[in-house]
């Protein structure tokens, strides 16, 4: 029997159709402009395809945050584990999901956009898996199922699932409703795989324990390594198990710059960059594709800005990833803010996935 | 219009050549893999017959095919010569194109070429049984065979990745008597030492190949068989070029473009030898002739021409070849049949001296190629072929832009029956283009300070 902590943010999503590009501090406006709450109808579609499973017990907030879809499609299995008032805030899926943690869930699966995914791995972090039904307004975070056919899939076949790392996305909605793309990298959960088990079938060997291919990688990496070269380490999982490969430790969410398998400076804003960048330093940039849709440049990592790219150069751009995250994204984006430079990407680039290994990865250009 | 060139049992080629006749200056000898000295005869004896130990080295321009040896080739012998008037119609290119089918033999490549003479060699030395590896499965189906028409006893070592990928091709080495084991194997030191290193490996040809060595070495009354690679199973395939110039010759042609795919070089080497040695004696002195591998293994485009090991765990000579390093493993691409770190001496040679010369491609690109010649041609050929194939239509549509009309000759090696899974990948979209990171290896080896 599995334990599930279940939620859903029943304002998820309302912005969207309405043109406020989030919810976030929106909710009364979205509601004045006539939204209607989808989150509720995206999550029963994923209860009603899990209706038969008998191994899943679902804890959760009353109401409206999940209770009411749960009585709905497996009554019996429900443990109501916290109160939020009338409307629900932030505040609630907090609560709830300080609730699950003392609980000890298996998982939380929840309904909502990148919000809710950055409120719940506010308190739970890497401590329990989460999964995302999509509902939301945004969603350039990992942590979601395509749809939420999907994720009933993956609910179904837990016990088989390896687990994967996956970014959650901060982006700031007041900028983004003033027309810029603002994200950070918020953090790194741990999220439940299918492709590793289903889409790969058995007769292709490739290695879907993510842990041991970062570390092929690295092992590459640290072997192709030369000295004097400045090595610019961007966020991630990948690109810290290159640090860690030579004995370092990297901010998991920040860029970090080696020279001579040294730290020489952590978490390095655009200017810092741009200084040790000076009197012709030779560099190299290690980058991972970021979020859902598989962006090398512009989403958690705008530290490295157009200048800093054209001043190492693309051909000093070495793009490195795990086969798991290659195939779960069809096609990588770049988005340096900067679009003449992200023509120059050309129409595929070469990512590192194993040791001695890469991969052709096709790049998204606009016509 | 003829579409097939075909020549009478009789017109068979009656000897094999040997391009080391024709080499400028010997080949670097094998090395032995502790001492470092070039090794003998005697060093080869374990595990291999006198017979085909002599074929590895002589110079004689040419090798007697024993009459046996013809009889038994007679099966599907001389192999047909298609010209793909459907294929340059497709294309619209003035180029000529030629193929010859080796699909034509019962284990349904170019194979048992060599595995026919190699078998027979082995019972005539009163060799009992044969262990070998398998890539893809062609050579081992082909030696299952041979092994068979001479009652000796066959035990396969086949390298894992395909072995789960095309069952068929294991069940087809039981119908022919042999034994199929997924390598690495518990079976052998070499084996369950990679197995520790690594369980989920999915094997290579150099695993297989030290499992297969190790099992000859250590049974009295078994020798070992190589598929590729080696001299000897060059010079077996020559027939097929040979072939080719009199069907070529029939028809008043020469070719301009000799084209193969590339893994441990023996299909290549087959059909080009014979014009690579034309080359080389001054006869036919620009005919280009181009080797295909895959970028994921690109051990002629992106290796280093140095002495290294032809197996994984260090139990074969040191060669002279092109290789990636015999401790590169390959991932896990389609055509199995070309995950090979090295190349034949040989074939490494005649592409260091500029005679011949290699491309890469990217695994759905050569897909692409295959679809079009099953589309024009009608035949649905391996993806190890297709790579030859893909090599083909490149040179047909520079042709079309150039307005040359030359004649190209492929070798379509073998078919596809047992690569239905990979096709269907292909379709699925799940293909993906591996590649070497050459760049980054080079510029850190370049980088490394010189001993002196």
């Amino acid at each position: 029997m599995k334990r599930i902590g279940f939620l859903i943010n029943p304002v998820a999503g309302m912005g969207g159709a309405v043109g406020l590009k989030g919810t976030d501090s929106k909710q009364e406006e979205a509601t004045l402009r006539g939204a209607v709450p989808q989150a509720k109808n995206r999550a029963e579609i994923t209860l009603k395809a899990l209706e038969n499973n008998q191994d899943l017990t679902f804890l959760t907030p009353s109401g409206e945050m999940g209770e009411d879809s749960l009585k709905k499609t497996t009554p019996g299995r429900i443990q109501v584990i916290s109160y939020p008032g009338v409307d629900s805030t932030a505040r609630d899926t907090k609560i709830a999901a300080q609730r699950f943690l003392e609980e000890g869930v298996d998982l939380i699966l929840f309904c909502g956009g990148d919000g809710t995914a950055r409120d719940i791995f506010d308190i739970v972090g890497r401590n329990v898996p989460i999964l995302g039904i999509p509902a939301g307004v945004k969603m350039y975070s990992g942590v979601f199922a395509i749809n939420p056919t999907i994720a009933a899939e993956i609910m179904t076949k837990f016990e088989n699932l390896s687990l994967r790392d996956s970014e959650v996305m901060d982006v700031d909605e007041e900028a983004y409703r003033a027309g810029e793309l603002k994200t950070h990298l918020y953090g790194i959960a741990r999220v439940p795989s299918l492709a590793g088990k289903t889409q790969v079938s058995k007769q292709v060997y490739e290695d879907s324990d993510e842990g041991r291919v970062k570390k092929e990688i690295a092992r590459f990496i640290n072997e192709i390594m030369i000295t004097d070269v400045l090595y610019i380490l961007g966020a991630g999982t990948t690109t810290e198990s290159i640090a860690r490969e030579i004995g370092l430790n990297k901010t998991l969410l920040g860029v970090d710059a080696i020279k001579n398998r040294k730290m020489v400076a952590m978490d390095l804003d655009e200017k810092s960059l741009w200084t040790l960048l000076r009197d012709g330093q030779e560099a190299k940039i290690f980058l991972s594709p970021i979020g859902a849709q598989g962006f090398i440049l512009g989403r958690g990592n705008q530290q490295i800005s157009p200048r800093i790219v054209k001043r190492v150069g693309i051909r000093n751009i070495i793009v490195v990833a795990t086969p798991h995250k290659l195939r779960e994204t069809p096609l990588l984006y770049v988005d340096s803010g900067d679009s003449v430079l992200d023509k120059d990407f050309g129409d595929s680039v070469q990512v590192i996935s194993g040791y001695r290994m890469a991969q052709r990865k096709k790049i998204f250009q606009s016509l | 219009m003829q579409t097939k060139i075909l020549l009478d049992e009789e017109q068979m080629p009656k000897k094999w050549y040997n391009i080391q006749s024709d080499l400028p200056s010997p080949l670097d000898p094998p090395l032995h893999p502790k001492t470092h000295k070039p090794i003998g005869p005697e060093d080869l004896s374990a595990i291999f017959p006198m017979e085909l130990i002599r074929q590895e080295v002589t110079t004689d321009r040419h090798i007697d095919i024993p009459e046996d040896v013809r009889e038994v080739l007679r099966l599907w012998r001389p192999s047909p010569l298609y010209r793909a008037h459907r294929l340059e119609k497709f294309l619209k290119t003035p180029a000529k194109i030629y193929y010859k089918w080796e699909g034509v033999s019962p284990p349904g490549s170019h194979k048992p070429n060599t595995a026919v003479p190699q078998a027979y060699f082995n019972m005539k030395a009163g060799v009992e049984r044969i262990a070998t590896e398998t890539g893809a499965g062609q050579w081992g189906s082909a030696l299952a065979f041979a092994t068979m028409l001479y009652d000796l006893e066959c035990t396969i070592y086949m390298v894992r990745s395909s072995y789960t990928q095309k069952p068929y091709r294991k069940s087809m080495m039981h119908v022919w008597g042999a034994e199929c084991i997924p390598s690495p194997s518990t079976k052998t030191n070499s084996g369950r030492a990679m197995l520790e290193k690594d369980p989920d490996t999915p094997g290579s040809l150099g695993m297989a190949i030290s499992e297969a060595v190790e099992d000859a070495a250590s049974h009295s009354n078994t020798n070992y068989a190589l598929g590729s690679v080696l001299n000897h199973v060059c010079l077996h395939q020559t027939i097929i070029g040979l072939e080719c110039r009199e069907q070529l010759a029939s028809v008043d042609e020469y070719p301009d473009v000799v084209i193969g795919c590339v893994g441990g070089g023996s299909n290549f080497a087959g059909i080009s030898f014979p014009f690579a040695g034309d080359k080389l004696t001054g006869k036919h002195k620009d005919v280009d002739i181009l080797g295909v591998e895959p970028a994921s293994c690109p051990t002629l485009t992106k290796g280093l021409y140095t002495y290294d090991l032809a197996d994984e765990a260090g139990y074969t000579p040191l060669l002279k070849m092109f290789t990636l390093g015999h401790d590169f493993v390959p991932p896990s691409i389609h055509a199995g049949g070309l995950r090979y770190h090295g190349d034949s001496p040989i074939v490494s040679r005649l592409v260091h001296d500029n005679v011949m010369r290699a491309v890469s491609y990217h695994q759905n690109e050569v897909f692409d190629a295959g679809q079009i010649f099953a589309r024009t041609e009608g035949i649905i050929i391996a993806p190890e072929t297709s790579h030859a194939v893909k090599g083909a239509i490149d040179e047909a549509l520079k042709c079309k832009k150039t307005g040359e009309k030359k004649t190209i000759l492929f070798n379509c090696s073998g078919h596809g029956h047992f690569d239905m899974t990979a096709y269907d990948a292909y379709y699925a979209g799940s293909l993906v283009d591996y590649e070497y990171p050459d760049e980054l290896i080079k510029e850190a080896i370049a980088r490394i300070p010189k001993i002196s």
